[in-house]
């Protein structure tokens, strides 16, 4: 009794399976978004943090680095460069690329002044402040 | 997988064996997540056992039994369909599905409760387990309550005969499987302790 | 060839195959720049080779996707295709475009791009995949909606069969999703969110059914086994990626701010994601089995089983490697993860564009198959590819195991960059790994220009 496997009803546990699982994955989004402010530290979000945010996109930092774990995997994570380096260093750091050692991984001069590097700054200080869940492991990210 | 054997397993399973593959992947999503429950559990006893003295064990109980109702309806429904009546088989479902009605505005109940109380999924990890099982399952009420409009909607229009049934003991499958779930999630998250 | 329009086909795959050398060219560069950090620095930096290199691999697929959509539909539709001009229109349009971004990519600086074509006016650059500046994104949204109308319209006026349906739920699918690439809120964990519905709902959801689709078509012509089972068991099989693929996105949200439970359904249901890919590969091999003639084209069949086998090792086995969240929290965002990537993309989405390509290449250049000895330095090709990623995969997986040692469970961690020198020896191996691959595609592509007796249509 071949006819107890066809097409027609594997296509229906196709849809039904599928739409079901969709609005699941809906209703944990809905309580994700309800959840996430005591937790994305967007409280902290500032005009100099939302810039912040732009000067990392627009100079494809995510094309070399990770930030909370995405990304590049070229060089350090930084979604913990805060603590772990701190605002001075941060800052000499990006104005003194590229270092032009030989053979060493170079980061290029993004030419940024020193109002935009705070505003980096305060980006991956907000950034460092969420709740991740104790990720990474330890301050190396 | 291949087609020799699923023809050798369509003959012990009544309805469409693509209902079954779904089955059997559900089963071992719920499988895993009981298995994770009991671990976890193991590891925060007290934890688990204060936070489940919450839980309203009177409406647990009465959806069991609610389910259990059901089921049968179902099994009273393909019985008919078995014989031909399209009418005596809408009649039982439309029971069953009304049962799962029932089964839902309970349950609607308990979450709210739990809603109001402040407890999310976030709260902790028994709270997690308790709510992702059974809005889980309780997504599979609903599911199921679908599968079996559709199937009374097709039986009052005289769609199966006695020859002519899988349709309906497909959708019997996943009610039953929707009832042998909650039965082994009832006394794991509200009972045992 | 059944339709004169599936001819649009050819160019799609001629430039398909055209990028994904691009690409392997970029991937070289960066490759060496893991270990000679000053390669072509300042005038290729790794970010820009690696925004060449991830893109161009996009690009490519859809292009290979297009090309077998605009081959297949018309023969399961048994009709012409709707417009054979739009479809035309539509290649020169999406290569024009996609080659005035690359440029765009190596001649500009980032930042200068993002002013010129309107960053300011709608913030979606600079995110990892989605770096198209707002007019290529608004480009590739207007092309995947001219392809999804024109083969909506092929299938409408024609026969409407289930690889035709699910291939379009996947376009469908494919541009519904693209257009949260538009949506970057500052909130980064929101931004990260929702990234994730392009990118994980793209290559473990919506791609695969597309996948699917291709590879039933493949398996019906090469195998002549019966459609109705080829097309039950695809829907068997892309039912099971939908129940475990799609909740299966809460792996990604284990460690980006998102609430803790989505480790556990995270963990659960992208633990269930290699069944649908176990499920493909023995379904292949159980049609090629059962197979009721001897299709001339013995590459294409190569090429089919081989995506059934690495699909499930690239993304089944290698994803399921690290996506438990206790394994994650120690494998995020190391070379694991580049590993997986790796094998993942060439088993599943590289090798069907090419299996494709392989069964229908030959029909629109008007014989049933290949010569004899072009097919047998398609197949070296095959097998010279595909060793050579898997030994990527597997020097990269030695890279990140170390690399998750030395810097994250060690009791002494080592910082980032120290941690890259003690490695280095796994880059190399894995450069030298890359140039065979690039062997394999030179091979590949000269595969095309053998001369010989080729097989007539029966």
């Amino acid at each position: 009794m071949s006819a107890k496997f066809t097409k027609s009803m594997a296509r229906n546990v196709f849809y039904g399976g599928g739409v079901f699982f969709f609005l699941l994955f809906l209703a944990l989004t809905f309580d994700t978004m309800k959840v996430l402010p005591k937790r994305d530290n967007s409280q902290n979000i500032t005009p100099a943090v939302e810039h912040g945010k732009k000067l990392w996109e627009t100079n494809n930092c995510i094309g070399c680095h990770t930030l909370l774990g995405e990304g590049a995997y070229f060089a350090p994570e930084l979604g913990n460069v805060y603590p772990r380096r701190g605002p001075d260093f941060i800052k000499a750091w990006i104005k003194g690329q590229p270092t032009g050692v030989p053979g060493r991984r170079q980061m290029p001069q993004f030419n940024l002044s020193d109002a935009d590097i705070d505003d980096l700054i305060a980006f991956l200080k907000y950034a460092s402040e969420i709740n991740t869940n104790k990720w990474p492991p330890n301050i190396e990210g | 997988m291949n087609h020799s054997s699923a023809t050798l397993s369509q003959e012990d399973l009544p309805g469409d064996f693509a209902i079954w593959i779904f089955i059997f992947a559900e089963m071992l999503a719920f499988g895993v997540l009981f298995v994770s429950y009991a671990f976890t559990r193991a590891q925060n006893i007290e934890l688990f056992n204060a936070s489940q003295l919450t839980l309203n064990r009177t409406s647990g109980a009465i959806n069991t039994l609610v389910l259990i109702t059901s089921s049968y309806f179902v099994v009273r429904g393909v019985e008919a369909i078995k014989r031909g009546l399209n009418q005596q088989c809408s009649h039982w479902l439309t029971g069953a599905f009304l049962l799962g009605g029932v089964f839902v505005g309970i349950k609607m109940v308990e979450f709210q409760d739990k809603f109001a109380a402040d407890i999310t999924m976030s709260t902790n990890n028994f709270y997690m387990f308790y709510l992702s099982l059974t809005f889980f399952h309780f997504m599979h009420v609903l599911m199921g309550m679908v599968i079996l409009a559709v199937i009374i909607m097709k039986a009052r229009h005289g769609g199966y005969s006695a020859h002519d049934y899988v349709g309906v003991e497909t959708g019997a499958s996943f009610w039953h499987m929707v009832d042998f779930l909650w039965i082994i999630l009832f006394p794991l998250v509200y009972i045992i302790r | 060839m059944k339709y004169t329009s599936q001819a649009v086909a050819k160019p799609y795959f001629i430039a398909a195959i055209a990028l994904f050398l691009g690409q392997i060219l970029f991937g070289l560069i960066m490759g060496l720049q893991y270990v000679v950090g000053d390669f072509l620095f300042p005038a290729i930096p790794f970010n820009v080779a690696r925004m060449v290199h991830t893109n161009l691999l996009i690009v490519w697929l859809l292009f290979g996707f297009m090309g077998a959509s605009y081959y297949l539909i018309p023969e399961e539709s048994e009709t012409e295709l709707y417009s054979p001009k739009l479809a035309i229109l539509t290649f020169w349009i999406f290569l024009v475009a996609g080659a005035v971004t690359v440029l765009g990519y190596l001649l500009v600086p980032y930042a200068s791009l993002a002013k010129w074509t309107g960053n300011d006016l709608l913030n979606t650059m600079g995110r990892e995949f989605l770096e198209q500046p707002l007019p290529t994104k608004v480009g590739i949204v207007l092309v995947a909606l001219s392809w999804l109308f024109n083969i909506v319209m092929t299938v409408l006026k024609g026969r409407k069969t289930a690889i035709s349906l699910v291939l379009s739920l996947g376009m469908l699918g494919l541009a519904v999703f693209f257009l949260f690439s538009f949506y970057n809120p500052v909130n980064l964990v929101k931004d990260k969110f929702y990234w994730w519905w392009v990118v994980h709902l793209w290559v473990e959801g919506v791609w695969e059914l597309i996948l699917g689709a291709m590879l039933a078509f493949v398996l019906i012509k090469v195998t002549g086994v019966d459609r109705e089972v080829i097309e039950k068991w695809l829907y068997v099989i892309i039912t099971m990626t939908l129940v475990t693929g799609i909740i299966g996105t809460g792996h990604h949200y284990y460690w980006i701010g998102t609430p803790a439970y989505w480790q556990w359904w995270g963990s659960i249901f992208s633990a269930l994601e290699p069944i649908p890919f176990f499920m493909m590969t023995v379904f292949a091999f159980n049609m090629v089995n059962k197979r009721r003639r001897e299709h001339p084209n013995k590459a294409a069949v190569l090429w089919a089983l081989g995506t059934s086998v690495m699909a499930f090792l690239g993304a089944g086995l290698w994803g399921f490697l690290h996506t438990l969240a206790p394994v994650n929290y120690y494998a995020h965002g190391t070379q694991l993860t580049a590993a997986h990537g790796h094998l993942a993309f060439y088993g599943a989405y590289a090798l069907v564009v090419l299996t494709m390509i392989s069964y229908a290449m030959p029909i629109l250049r008007g014989r049933a198959a290949n010569p004899e000895r072009a097919q047998i330095m398609e197949m070296w090709s095959f097998w010279l590819m595909t060793i050579a990623m898997f030994f990527i995969a597997l020097f990269l997986t030695g890279a990140g195991i170390v690399q998750i040692w030395l810097q994250r469970i060690s009791v002494t961690p080592m910082s980032f960059m120290a941690v890259q020198d003690q490695i280095s020896i796994f880059y190399w191996a894995r450069e030298g790994a890359g140039l065979v691959f690039l062997l394999g595609l030179l091979l590949y592509i000269g595969s095309f220009f053998v001369k010989g007796k080729s097989h007539a249509f029966e």
